[in-house]
């Protein structure tokens, strides 16, 4: 044991021998645990961007259906079938749900809207002008106008639909689409707002009525609904959350299918989770490039120090013991290094989480996996990055000793004493 | 009188290209548990290597090696640590003292490897270092000791831990006179006090004149060997 602590005196006298070289090391070391934890909380912020955009703006983290409404969308499985639900009961029930934050119904069908001379296919979607702004974002995306009354038969349309259509606020669309009871359904409806989503897909192809015009003009009674939108506190939590709701709802007499984001937008999960693995690829990449120069510069002290470690060993230390007083240094340094590294990281870390980075005016943004990305760098940090960048740096001083602490060890006494 | 060192046939060889060095040819020699020996002859004689071979920091390349009753040229480098930590201390011609230490903790540096207790430690340290002139110097980094301060230090950490044997690689080489004297004496004292065997290389004519046997070598191998039998410390 003493000598242990012997082996530990040596190795942080020998640190400090050469402050400058020890500090720039452990700078190199310092801003490499920087660097690793702020990629991965830009990375992470993408993420949550990504992720908040593809469900917050009109896909919600939890979906619930008639059990065979997807994928094909048939217009007469509603939930609870032709009778449809108590929607009341049903949404009360949802929300009772410890995790669940709000929840809202939506009708769909698909019909054809005309203004003049003008005619555009569209999707009709149906909101409750109420409930949806506290599930999903997009009543929130008028660029013009105001949001719906229900049952005064007033329609949104995104900024694309409506240059296509030629219509402007206030005028008249008339809607024509297929009822439930197999009619024609059609109707006059007023365009009170225009939607502008940057989602070129939503933009161009929607019109939001309110539930109960929609439901009328589809000749569908109250009860019946095609969808409940479900937001939760996490969306990361979404899967979990949607097997635990599943299972609250499997004994109802309603047969319902719940599905999270990750299964409505397999492809957005699968980028998310390709974002997720690659955070240990940019930490091992990061301070993979540090172990090399943190190496190198104990290589050096190494030789430097090669008369000192024939004296030692003359002097009765085993070689083992020599190699032990490099990667003790190694450890010091990895110490060290994190500290410096976690007093530059966090205070950044914090800012920028505080203050995103808004690049709207350099760069504009763009849609990926269907998900709308803003040009806005945010940082979001947990605890797992921060642990990962420190194990990390702590097996890079340790690695990087390694080599120069076995070349300590092949030191021949007596050559190194002679140079 | 027993034997300290036992050497048969020592050589040494450094395969060098186009012919190989043959460094040390063949010595052989016993040299007496207590005894002051002095190695001498001019540079390349090979004085330092055979002191490296007795102390197991290289290996011979034919022959054998004895430090009491225990031949050594066959041992792992983590046995050989061992003996030198337990039977020999090293004194070398520039100090070699670790500059991250202070003058006590290269002193006690030894002890330290043994296990020996703190207190015990320090009790050693600072009477022998009362002996040897050191006293008030314990928390001076050798940067801040003279030469010959540092030598003595050196001396200090060789015998410390009562090793049977001392090497002694020309201790005197980059001293004073007035210092290699001082060192001698200290030397000569504890070889007298503590029945210490000093080996010693030098070509220094002070060392010399103070041995009581003179080994001198010429192109590795023993030219002459001859006992004197004056003892002289200085007062």
């Amino acid at each position: 044991m003493a000598h242990e602590r012997l082996w530990w005196r040596v190795a942080w006298r020998n640190l400090w021998r050469n402050r400058l070289r020890t500090l720039i090391t452990a700078s190199g070391l310092a801003f490499g645990y920087l660097g690793a934890v702020l990629v991965v909380g830009v990375s992470d912020g993408m993420m949550v961007e990504l992720i908040e955009n593809g469900t917050r703006l009109m896909l919600g983290e939890v979906q619930v259906h008639s059990e065979d409404y997807l994928p094909e969308r048939n217009m007469h499985h509603t939930i609870g079938g032709y009778e449809g639900t108590d929607l009341e009961i049903f949404l009360n029930r949802i929300i009772s749900q410890e995790e669940v934050s709000a929840a809202a119904p939506r009708v769909y069908g698909g019909g054809l809207l005309s203004s003049g001379e003008e005619t555009q296919a569209a999707l009709l979607m149906g909101v409750d002008p109420d409930r949806e702004p506290r599930v999903t974002t997009l009543l929130s995306r008028l660029v013009s106008g105001r949001t719906l009354v229900a049952g005064a038969n007033e329609i949104l349309v995104g900024d694309e639909m409506a240059e296509q259509l030629g219509a402007v606020l206030g005028d008249e669309i008339v809607v024509v689409a297929p009822s439930s009871d197999g009619s024609l359904g059609n109707d006059l409806f007023t365009l009170v707002g225009i939607l502008d989503t940057g989602i070129p897909a939503i933009d161009q192809n929607y019109a939001l009525l309110a539930l109960p015009d929609l439901q009328f003009l589809m000749a569908m009674g109250p009860p019946r609904i095609h969808e409940v939108v479900i937001t939760v506190g996490n969306a990361k939590d979404s899967p979990r959350i949607a097997g635990a709701l599943r299972e609250f709802l499997s004994d109802s007499e309603l047969p319902v299918q719940v599905s999270s984001w990750t299964d409505l937008r397999p492809e957005l999960a699968e980028m998310v989770g390709l974002m997720d693995a690659s955070h240990f690829i940019i930490v091992i990449v990061i301070f993979g490039m540090a172990a090399f120069g943190v190496a190198n510069t104990m290589l050096i002290g190494t030789f430097e120090r090669r008369r000192e470690f024939a004296v030692m060993r003359a002097l009765g230390t085993a070689p083992i013991g020599i190699g032990r007083t490099v990667v003790y240094e190694g450890i010091v340094l990895g110490v060290i290094s994190l500290i410096a590294g976690a007093l530059i990281t966090w205070p950044i870390l914090v800012w920028w989480h505080n203050s995103p980075i808004d690049l709207t005016t350099v760069i504009s943004g763009f849609s990926v996996a269907g998900a709308q990305w803003r040009p806005v760098l945010r940082v979001e940090y947990s605890v797992q990055a921060p642990i990962v960048a420190a194990l990390g740096l702590f097996l890079t001083s340790i690695l990087a000793a390694m080599y120069p602490a076995w070349k300590a060890t092949r030191v021949p006494p007596a050559d190194a004493l002679a140079d | 009188m027993k034997t300290a060192v036992r050497t048969t046939s020592l050589w040494k060889i450094y395969p060098q290209e186009p012919d190989p060095v043959e460094a040390v040819r063949g010595i052989s020699t016993e040299i007496e548990t207590g005894d002051f020996v002095a190695m001498a002859g001019p540079s390349g004689s090979g004085k330092t290597t055979v002191l490296n071979m007795i102390g197991g920091l290289t290996r011979p390349s034919r022959g054998q090696i004895w430090i009491g009753d225990r031949e050594i040229t066959e041992m792992s480098d983590k046995d050989l640590a061992q003996l030198r930590l337990e039977r020999i201390g090293f004194v070398f011609q520039s100090y070699n003292l670790l500059p991250v230490l202070t003058a006590l903790e290269n002193a006690e540096f030894t002890l330290l490897l043994s296990g020996i207790p703190k207190d015990e430690r320090r009790k050693k340290v600072l009477e022998l270092f009362n002996k040897i002139g050191l006293s008030g110097l314990e928390d001076r980094k050798p940067g801040k000791l003279s030469g010959g301060q540092q030598q003595r230090v050196a001396v200090a950490r060789a015998v410390v831990a009562n090793p049977a044997l001392i090497l002694a690689d020309e201790p005197t080489a980059n001293l004073d006179s007035k210092a290699s004297e001082d060192l001698l004496d200290v030397m000569e004292r504890l070889n007298q006090d503590h029945g210490t065997t000093f080996l010693f290389s030098t070509h220094d004519p002070r060392v010399m004149e103070r041995s009581r046997r003179l080994i001198t070598l010429v192109d590795g191998q023993i030219e002459s060997d001859e006992r004197r039998n004056h003892l002289s410390v200085s007062p």
